[in-house]
């Protein structure tokens, strides 16, 4: 974990695991909760295994649907464990997400109450992105505030 | 989550340019003429007037006109919105999780 990059995420789901799986596994499940409403979600590829796709579309009026995610599964444990990551596309070409790689690894545990649900989401380096592009940010996402004030309190980025 | 990312985008190409870095870093000390500001880089007014349009339809600055003076500001919180990725991750994940929940505690969606 670099919490400068990560998120973590922890949640007892009143619910089995099998159906919090269903949930996951099943395109026309997966399309309920994807998206947040009004927004629809489509499900062109939800093959949940590891090299698996994991493909969706989404859309405003329901007529056009804009590409959303392209990403494949890298671990699937029945029941318990998924990890998708973006920074592969589902034609296992390299990609350069928008608006920053990133691994998301969600685990199911049994918990009195239903299920133990846990996501830990690893970021890539988005200052890895603007120095692609030749913005010229000094080393470390958490110093591009204190780049950008610098900038536009009229000193050159260091 | 889409829109960030767009937002993001045209932020970091506004930024990637010399020029209009360095418009950015004079806006920083005040609200500036384009008159004035075209003075201090090497190139023709319609360059110029492109680097200016592209800062603008990015957010990152806004222009007003008052007679023949058109005046250009910095938009301080558009240059913000690249550090808060983080959090804008953190709550796209919180709320999928929150829609997630609904669903499978949702009886009438679980009873097949």
């Amino acid at each position: 974990m670099n919490p400068d990059l990560d998120l973590t995420l922890e949640r007892v789901i009143r619910a089995p695991r099998a159906t919090v799986w269903r949930a996951w596994t099943e395109p026309d499940r997966f399309e309920k909760w994807w998206l947040p409403a009004p927004t629809l979600c489509r499900v062109d590829r939800l093959d949940v295994r590891p090299g698996g796709a994991l493909v969706t579309r989404m859309s405003d009026d329901g007529l056009e649907f804009a590409p959303h995610l392209d990403a494949i599964f890298i671990v699937v444990d029945d029941l318990e464990r998924i990890v998708f990551t973006n920074v592969i596309d589902s034609a296992w070409r390299p990609t350069d997400p928008s608006p920053v790689p990133m691994t998301a690894e969600i685990t199911l545990g049994d918990h009195p109450d239903g299920t133990d649900y846990r996501v830990i989401v690893r970021h890539g380096d988005p200052a890895a992105r603007a120095r692609h592009q030749e913005i010229g940010f000094a080393d470390g996402w958490g110093s591009v505030t204190g780049q950008l004030a610098a900038l536009a309190e009229g000193e050159a980025p260091r | 989550m889409a829109q960030y990312s767009a937002q993001l985008d045209g932020v970091f190409i506004a930024l990637a340019d010399p020029t209009r870095r360095g418009v950015i870093r004079r806006l920083g000390r005040g609200p500036t003429s384009v008159g004035e500001l075209a003075r201090e880089f090497p190139m023709t007014l319609p360059s110029f007037m492109k680097h200016i349009h592209t800062l603008e339809s990015n957010g990152l600055i806004h222009t007003a006109k008052s007679g023949r003076v058109r005046t250009c500001v910095l938009n301080r919180e558009r240059l913000a919105v690249v550090d808060d990725w983080l959090a804008e991750q953190r709550q796209t994940w919180e709320e999928r999780t929150d829609r997630l929940e609904r669903l499978v505690t949702d009886p009438e969606e679980n009873t097949r």
